[in-house]
This record gives structure tokens, C-alpha cells and sequence, in this order.
């Protein structure tokens, strides 16, 4: 490591660019049908994979 | 992923200097790091925030130059020799933090600048972290250090990457559909160097799509955009 003693003023945090810098995945949020839609218009051949999800057949 | 309305001052000179680095890879024109974040005084005279600002961003702070294949400003390499002293990887740092570091110093030995007047230059680390890493995690992982992912790359993150494709690309899949557009752009320019994505992928569509969706946001942007100019091989 090196001396950082000689250099500008650190009013950031050391943590606080060390947590920039590995930032943790944040939760996400499914797209809706009418946005997975939208994508699949736009180039057929990405239907396959990013086309919603095929509904599991319900229980019972 | 939408973006947070949380803003600090870190996170608002990571904003604007990104910003400006994709304003220089659209328009093909000159950046210069130092007149980004310096104080009025000069390069010596860089304010923490966007000092800060640098090392979080990486190489790509000098990304214009790496593609562009040509020399940075001296003020522009002191200011970002100066970003890498001034934040070395802390004890116990991530992977991705020591990584980030080492590229940094990377980029500036490339540029042709001497590390701190000489040529010391930290032992690539290792990338075991990864090596079982689920794709998943995998893609998360590449995405936080995407600037990495540049023509010619050779380290061991990269290697991985290349061996995984496929799982580079379901990853990529997968962040779109979680509107977590940085790591899909992040996945999407790392996909653009890398043999064997499946064709199925659509993955210029892709990113046309993380684009419009998740633009807004520069650092978004910022990979989108090297994605694009690595896809087409064109000198910016």
C-alpha cells in the first residue's frame, strides 16, 4: 500500500469508494408483459430468450 | 434496476464524470480528465469528490484514449496517476476493488506513463473468486468490472470470461429482465469481445434496448456506448 499522505484533501471515504466500487446486486424487478412485448418487436429473433417466461401449468 | 434517488457527492462526480466520457465517445471529440475534475487552480488542486470520482470509475476514466490508441494529456494521466495513490485497495478489499486498482495501474503503464516515476506495478491478482462462481454471480461480478473488458484484454478475469460465454450471456438475459440495465450493459460489453454467444442472443438488440431503457443513467450509457464502438471496431 502506499502513502497517500502527500496528496489532496480526502473529504471521501476510503469505505465509501471501497463500497463504489463492490456494490452489492440490488433486488430486482421482473419486466412486465407489454415491456418483454415491446423488446420482442423489435428484432424476432430475441423472442426466444427474452420473451416472458412460459406460464407453469397450475396445480390441481 | 431503476436508478436510486439517493446522490451523495461521490456519487454526483461519478454521474458527471461519466457523463462527459460518453458526450467524448458519442461525439468522437477531446476529453480531458483533468479539466473534468480538477479545481480552478490545476490538476494539483483535484477535490476529493472527483478525485474519488476517478478511481471509481476505473480505467474508464481514460476510456476515450485506450480506444482512441493515443496518449492522454499529461494532466490528464497525472490526475489519474493521482486517483490511483490517493485510493489504494483498503485492508481486506474486494476482489473487484483490487481489480479495479490493478487495471488502473494497468492503463497508466500502457498509456506510457511510469507508475509514481517508476515502473512498479502491482502482481495481476487472482481471479479464483470467480472460477466457480455461479453465472449468476458471475455476471454481476464481470459487470462491476467492465472496464476491463477492452480490445486486446488479457488477465485472468477476462480469461474467465471467455471461458463462460454462454454464461455471460444468460446473465445478460437476466439482468434486462430485472431492469437492472448497468449490469446488462456491463454484461453486454464484455459479451462483444467474447467468442462462441449464441446468435440467439440478439445481443446488438439487446443493447439497443438496455440503451433506451436505462440510458438515462451515464454510467449506463458509458457502457453502452464502449460496447457499440468495440462492436464495430472503429477507432473513436
Amino acid at each position: 500500500m502506499y502513502s497517500t499522505e502527500f496528496l489532496t484533501d480526502q473529504s471521501i471515504d476510503i469505505q465509501e469508494v471501497e463500497a463504489a466500487l463492490d456494490p452489492i446486486e440490488a433486488d430486482g424487478s421482473y419486466r412486465d408483459s407489454r415491456q418483454c412485448a415491446a423488446l420482442a418487436l423489435l428484432d424476432a429473433k430475441t423472442q426466444l430468450l427474452l420473451s416472458p417466461p412460459t406460464p407453469r401449468p397450475k396445480k390441481g | 434496476m431503476e436508478r436510486s434517488g439517493t446522490s451523495t457527492p461521490l456519487a454526483d462526480a461519478v454521474q458527471g464524470l461519466t457523463l462527459e466520457l460518453v458526450s467524448a465517445l458519442r461525439s468522437g471529440g477531446p476529453f480531458r480528465l483533468a479539466g473534468s475534475v480538477t479545481g480552478a487552480d490545476g490538476p494539483d488542486t483535484t477535490d476529493g469528490p472527483g478525485l474519488a470520482a476517478v478511481r471509481v470509475v476505473g480505467a474508464d476514466a481514460v476510456l476515450p484514449s485506450v480506444l482512441r490508441r493515443t496518449s492522454p494529456d499529461p494532466d490528464d494521466l497525472a490526475v489519474f496517476s493521482r486517483a490511483v495513490h490517493a485510493y489504494p485497495p483498503a485492508e481486506n478489499a474486494s476482489p473487484a476493488s483490487v481489480w479495479s486498482h490493478w487495471a488502473m495501474q494497468r492503463t497508466l503503464l500502457r498509456l506510457g506513463a511510469s507508475f509514481d516515476g517508476t515502473s512498479r506495478h502491482e502482481a495481476e491478482p487472482r481471479a479464483t473468486w470467480l472460477d466457480d462462481a455461479p453465472w449468476q454471480s458471475l455476471t454481476h461480478q464481470l459487470a462491476v468490472l467492465a472496464p476491463l473488458a477492452t480490445p486486446g484484454a488479457d488477465c485472468a478475469v477476462a480469461r474467465v470470461a471467455r471461458g463462460r460465454p454462454v454464461d455471460v450471456a444468460r446473465g445478460f438475459v437476466r439482468a434486462v429482465r430485472r431492469r437492472d440495465w448497468l449490469q446488462a450493459a456491463g454484461a453486454g460489453r464484455w459479451l462483444v469481445l467474447l467468442d462462441g454467444v449464441p446468435e440467439t442472443l440478439g445481443l446488438l438488440t439487446g443493447l439497443e434496448f438496455v440503451a433506451q431503457m436505462g440510458g438515462d443513467d451515464p454510467r449506463v450509457a458509458l457502457q453502452v456506448e464502449a460496447a457499440r464502438l468495440m462492436r464495430a471496431g472503429v477507432l473513436v
